[in-house]
């Protein structure tokens, strides 16, 4: 009896306020609670009260059900763009000249000695219908074909489907070859890529519909296994140098020459010369739009020197990139046109992403589970860096060696004819896998800053004929020092590159849904049904927790009574009535008389607040407003 | 008393669920109980307020939080169906688009002299005796009376004039006569009609077939626009009367036109291609047309992994006054898009390598109703006449086309044929060129209605192209490459390629990232909600339930206090008339309820300040109380319980 007096007064304490049973700490909370619909349910008549607890329920129901799609909103982690447009300040982009042509074919044509005189003869055959044979094998020199049988240039005549006929070019046995071309019917030129061990299955043939292409492949295959044994000094050596490429520099008003070019060695291109690169100085900048304030190179990219097999076009490479990049000019280059005056109008493209949970983006690379073979370059992470890493980690995973294009991690050597004999059928069916370029597009992510220089480009003759002279007496002068021209329209190139009037257009994100707008949301929807908020949800915890406290109450005076009732049986614990009840929640000092007249069952639901009569109402309560009910008794 | 069982049970019912009224007897009461009862917080301020002042500031303030809550909601309502863009980047293996190639010429000028001879033979001759012009000086010296004498069909059709001071004399470029035009014919366009000072203006008429007194006249400022535009008309005319298979015969051929083919590394021939018909640029082919299903897709960017094509363009075999550019028109496009080559082509250079590197966006709008766009195009009243994919273009092309075949009574011969028309020529359709000339005008006007009833389409794809130029072949390389091509492109050819018959072109991806732009919508109708809630809490901590509360008090408990003030009004009246003063018991009833308390609202009340903060009520809180009687009968009702009038009136009497 103490034990559940001692509970009544903790309980007391620490409610003040609802009764002793789950009604009344029910009707009590709906009385007093801040949120809407319960009070309603409480102080209408029977039909209303029905209505208002259905209500009441709909509202709840609506309210968990929109917090429901509000969180999952949230936890979509959607994004909203914002776009800025207009011209500021920005760094100056990082500019790649190259020239299309890797090597002066002036250093490498003791290299290229052997193949040069073998595609020649190669080609005589093949544009010869019928070979003179004495005439031609007296004229040069014997052949190296030991070359040729590493990969044969095969003619293929698919004129049958089934059984195409294959022909080596230097085969003896022209018989077939005679014929072939007298029928004249669909060839198909083949370049064949043999197997590591010769006579085995293990060969395939790479189809050509032109021969001008089988050529070209051909002989880029062959000399990138000649050169890739030459050491890189020596490679940097045959390529063209700066003094000799970049003619005349100017940035805005100031005057820059070669020297402000970091050179970099690039696999296509040979040596390639880059502009406010930023690796050792400040990156520069541009605040004014329009050619007068770019940069203004005048190159000379000397035609003739060009190696005949290796590359068709002929011009400047340029690429723009940000500062700290690696130039990837196969991808993003452009070509400038010889005897021309290129005039490229820079738009700075930014997109900003958030990164995760909001993209899948990489902000430094540093999450990628692909090895950064460009991080020798200092450079910093880009996609087509971790395409290519991983294109050259496969390739020296499955071949052994890596490819000359791409650059070698430590203790790798470039691949090449003599110690690798295999490799050029390694790399050709690797490089048409379609498996290994998904597992690389799989792997690599793309960064979160993603900067793009949309360009405007537009030629003009130059120079004019008019002022073609002097300059090029000039620009030879300075050069060589020599008096004579050295120079000409198909080496000659003029760039200029400058910022629009409107140099910059940044995408960037926003996450759409903050925490901040998830409450506000969660209470907006909460106060618009119900009219609710936190306060209101602490309210019904604490119900829960009060009828928890009743619990335990009931279960310990139960336990109670039971030991009682062993005891005495004539003390039996009659329940508070609710009127008790009542007054023990205003009145503490209130004790419960034993009334015991009416069972506690009987005692109705909606009567538990009743106040004591108040005679002032009764007073003015017309006598007949309850005869009706007396009448139809 | 003998009472119908209908009576007793529906007696019994009205008792076990009395129905009540409106919880005060009179309007005021109602808004006093309302404004104690409610859940907003203003209202009930202005009850328990003291003071005229202070109650008046918050009318003043309860009243402005109303109207800042409607203001506001509208606002949110308003701005409901806005969109928000959002710019995904995702890294993936692209779809590489269809590419398609034409020569910039249509057709072999070798194999069109049957049809172009006599044309061709009288501009020589116009632009020999009017610009002194000639390429085979004697030859036609000899023919120009020969000329006079025989007459010529094309300028009978469409005489070019000569303007002098641009004045109304004209002279007539076929007779050399001079001749005025009346000036209600002269057809002055500013759009057109170049107002230069210049005393060489050159144009040509276009007269009405049926009625010779309406012309129109087209004048241009330099002879050699005036010229390629008059040689336009004949030529489409002559080459609308030539069935659509001899017109392909007559154009390239895919062996003609390409020369090498690379793709992705692998060697791909004119199998790839796709033989398109273009009204304007005869064959073209298009790469990766996705015709057989398959769509080629790029996993690597950069200019290897393109689109390789070395094309021949036989400059010889051009037709000298239809087109006066060399090279090859180039339209990256999406394999579902019709190739608008005429609109928005790329032109390559001959003699040169051009690298086309690609940006790939697509973009999405929302349609309806937040933007006015269509999905499918089937909802624009417009035929679409290509057999591709809803565009702008399309529906405007197909627009004018029908226009045209409307008006004029036959199709236009740039644009693809509606069922049952045929194409414009002068022996059908002798009218056409002026009627096409009119209804052009008014198509550039918008006149035609076509710019309003065509929407953008809602998705579109875009290629961002960069082009370059590059020489090729280099000048070391030149020697060995046009051997080897002169070769590839066998014995059909015996002479050696020159450089300027070729074009070298790259299309690649840039780079793998599809930039995805899209629309979304700003607001759902959950963020609306919460929205609206926030409002409604903020000023006033409403809620739907404080809704529906006004709605009860304000509509239907005001209404039925009126309707039963009214109906006791009424009724009061018929007793006094039937009863002729007899008593007025209603009326003392009235004041007695009037007058009373309603207990709800002072005993049972809601939690009020005071309550709340469990400080003591005012006044007469009867403490302590005693317990209420245990008996049932004594059932704490609301006085108005049982108000209604007609059991009052039973139980009176």
């Amino acid at each position: 009896m103490n034990l559940r007096k001692y509970f009544i007064r903790a309980l007391h304490r620490l409610q003040k306020g609802p009764g002793y049973t789950y009604k009344e700490l029910l009707v009590w909370y709906c009385d007093n609670t801040n949120t809407h619909g319960p009070k309603r349910i409480i102080k209408e008549g029977p039909k209303k009260k029905l209505i208002w607890f259905f209500l009441t329920l709909l509202f709840a129901s609506l309210v968990f059900w929109q917090w429901g799609i509000l969180i999952n909103t949230y936890l979509s982690y959607n994004v909203t763009s914002s776009l800025s447009i207009g011209f500021k300040t920005m760094k100056f982009p990082a500019v790649t000249v190259c020239n299309a042509n890797p090597f002066k074919y002036s250093e490498v044509k003791h290299l290229l000695k052997e193949l040069d005189r073998l595609i020649e003869a190669a080609l005589e055959r093949i544009l010869q219908p019928t070979p003179g044979n004495s005439s031609e094998k007296s004229l040069t020199p014997p052949l190296n074909l030991e070359l040729w049988h590493q990969i044969p240039l095969v003619l293929i005549d698919e004129h049958d489907k089934d059984n195409p006929v294959i022909l080596d070019i230097f085969e003896s046995n022209q018989a077939a070859g005679g014929n072939h071309t007298s029928v004249g019917n669909k060839t198909a030129d083949g370049n064949q890529t043999a197997c590591s061990h010769q006579g085995s299955d293990n060969c395939t043939y790479r189809n050509f519909t032109s021969a001008a292409q089988a050529v070209t492949e051909w002989y880029i295959l062959q000399s990138t296994s000649i050169l890739s044994k030459v050491p890189l000094q020596e490679r940097i050596r045959m390529g063209y140098q700066a003094e000799d490429m970049i003619l005349a520099c100017l940035y805005g008003a100031e005057p820059c020459n070669y020297k402000n070019f970091t050179q970099i060695y690039h696999p296509d291109h040979g040596n390639c010369y880059i502009f406010n690169w930023g690796m050792d100085e400040e990156a520069l900048n541009s605040s004014n739009p329009g050619a007068e304030f770019g940069l203004k190179l005048i190159l000379d990219i000397s035609q003739q020197d060009y190696i005949p097999y290796l590359s068709s076009a002929a011009g400047a490479r340029l690429m723009l990139h940000q500062q700290k990049s690696f130039p990837f000019l196969k991808d993003q280059g452009i070509y400038a046109m010889a005897g021309t005056e290129t005039s490229i109008g820079v738009l700075v493209d930014e997109l900003e992403r958030m990164g995760y949970p909001y993209s899948d983006c990489t902000m430094n690379g540093s999450d990628v589970p692909v090895k950064n073979l460009y991080s020798q370059y200092n450079t910093s992470y880009s996609i087509q860096a971790c395409l290519r890493s991983c294109f050259q980690n496969h390739m020296i995973e499955t071949c052994g060696c890596g490819h000359y294009m791409f650059p070698l991690p430590e203790g790798v050597n470039y691949c090449n004819n003599e110690d690798n004999p295999g490799w050029a059928y390694c790399y050709s069916s690797l490089r048409s896998s379609i498996r290994h370029r998904q597992i690389c597009i799989d792997s690599c992510k793309e960064t979160c800053n993603d900067t793009q220089y949309k360009m405007t480009i537009s030629m003009a003759d130059w120079p004019s004929e008019a002022s073609e002279d002097w300059i090029f007496h000039i620009l030879s002068y300075e050069r060589d020092m020599s008096t004579n021209v050295t120079l000409d329209r198909n080496g000659i190139i003029k760039l200029n590159i400058y910022f629009q009037e409107y140099n910059y257009r940044t995408i960037s994100e926003s996450a759409a849904t903050t925490i901040v707008w998830l409450l506000s949301s969660l209470g907006g929807q909460f106060g618009f049904w119900m009219g609710g908020s936190v306060l209101c949800l602490i309210e019904f915890g604490e119900i829960i927790i009060d009828s928890l406290w009743i619990t335990i109450i009931n279960i310990i005076s139960w336990c109670k009574g039971l030991k009682q009732k062993r005891a005495r049986a004539q003390y039996p614990d009659v329940p508070p009535t609710v009127s008790e009840l009542v007054e023990a929640h205003t009145n503490l000092g209130f004790q419960h008389e034993d009334a015991g007249t009416l069972p506690r069952d009987q005692v109705l639901p909606p009567e538990p607040g009743t106040p004591p009569p108040n005679y002032d109402s009764l007073r003015v309560q017309p006598l007949d407003i309850l005869s009706p009910d007396s009448d139809a008794e | 008393g003998a009472m119908a069982p209908g009576k007793k049970i529906t007696a019994r019912i009205k008792r076990t669920l009395p129905v009540k009224g409106p919880q005060a007897p009179t309007l005021s009461e109602l808004m006093r109980w309302y404004c104690l009862n409610t859940n907003t917080h203003g209202c009930r301020r202005i009850v328990v307020s003291r003071g005229r002042l202070r109650r008046f500031i918050w009318i003043l303030l309860t009243l402005s939080a109303v109207g800042l809550i409607l203001w506001q909601c509208a606002e949110l309502l308003m701005n409901y169906y806005s969109a928000s863009v959002s710019v995904t980047v995702q890294f993936q293996k692209l779809p590489f688009p269809a590419v398609t190639i034409c020569n910039i010429n249509p057709y072999k000028y070798s194999s069109m002299k049957d049809y172009l001879s006599e044309l061709d033979k009288e501009t020589k001759k116009a632009l020999e005796t009017f610009y002194g012009f000639s390429e085979g000086k004697s030859k036609v010296r000899r023919s120009a009376d020969e000329w006079n004498s025989t007459g010529s069909n094309f300028f009978k059709q469409i005489p070019l004039l000569k303007f002098e001071d641009f004045s109304k004399t004209v002279i007539d470029l076929r007779s050399g006569q001079k001749r005025k035009i009346e000036g209600s014919v002269f057809h002055k366009d500013s759009s057109i009609v170049n107002s230069g000072d210049s005393n060489d203006i050159i144009g040509f008429q276009l007269c009405d077939a049926n009625n010779s007194s309406e012309c129109a006249l087209y004048t241009f400022s330099s002879g050699v626009n005036a010229i390629q535009e008059w040689y336009k008309l004949h030529y489409m005319n002559i080459m609308a009367q030539i069935p659509l298979e001899t017109k392909e015969k007559l154009s390239y051929s895919a062996d003609d036109l390409l020369l090498t083919c690379f793709f992705d590394g692998l060697s791909c021939d004119k199998r790839h291609f796709t033989r398109f018909h273009h009204p304007l640029h005869g064959n073209c082919y298009t790469f990766n047309s996705g015709e057989n299903g398959t769509v080629l897709s790029t996993s690597t960017g950069g200019s290897e992994y393109g689109l390789q094509v070395v094309l021949y363009i036989d400059e010889a075999d051009y037709n000298p006054f239809l087109v006066t550019s060399t090279g090859a028109k180039i339209i990256v496009h999406d394999q579902n898009e019709y190739p608008f080559i005429e609109d928005i082509g790329t032109e390559i250079e001959t003699a040169a390598a051009t690298s086309i590197g690609m940006h790939f966006t697509r973009s999405r709008k929302l349609s309806k109703p937040y933007s006015d766009c269509t999905e499918t195009g089937a909802d624009i009243p417009v035929e679409n006449l290509y057999n591709k994919s809803y565009s702008l273009q399309i529906c405007l092309h197909s627009c004018f086309q029908k226009a045209m075949v409307d008006s004029c009574g036959c199709a236009q011969y740039a644009q693809p044929l509606p069922a049952g028309a045929e194409y414009c020529n002068y022996k059908k359709n002798p009218n056409w060129m002026y009627c096409y000339y009119r209804l052009h005008e008014k198509f550039v006007k918008e006149q035609l209605g076509c710019q309003q009833i065509c929407k953008d389409a809602c998705s579109f794809k875009e290629w961002a192209l960069t082009t370059s130029i590059a020489q090729w072949p280099s000048t070391v390389s030149e020697d060995w490459m046009l051997r080897v091509l002169s070769w590839d492109k066998g014995q059909k050819i015996n002479k050696k390629l020159n450089k300027t018959d070729l074009a070298n072109l790259m299309v690649f991806y840039k780079d793998l990232n599809e930039r995805f732009i899209s629309e979304n919508p700003a607001n759902t109708l959950v963020i609306l909600l919460s929205n609206f809630g926030g409002q409604l809490g903020l000023w006033m901590s409403c809620s739907v339930v404080c809704v529906i509360e006004i709605v009860e008090v304000f509509f239907i408990d005001s209404l039925s206090i009126v309707m039963r003030r009214q109906w006791q009004k009424a009724k009061k009246w018929w007793n006094g008339r039937k009863r002729d003063g007899s008593g007025k018991p209603g009326q003392a009833g009235d004041l007695e309820r009037q007058g009373h308390d309603n207990p709800v609202c002072i005993d049972e009340d809601l939690p009020t300040f005071n309550t709340a903060l469990h400080l003591p009520l005012p006044q007469d809180s009867p403490l302590p109380r005693t317990p209420p009687p245990n008996y049932s009968t004594l059932h704490l009702e609301t006085a108005f319980t049982e108000q209604l009038p007609d059991t009052l009136e039973v139980g009176q009497h």
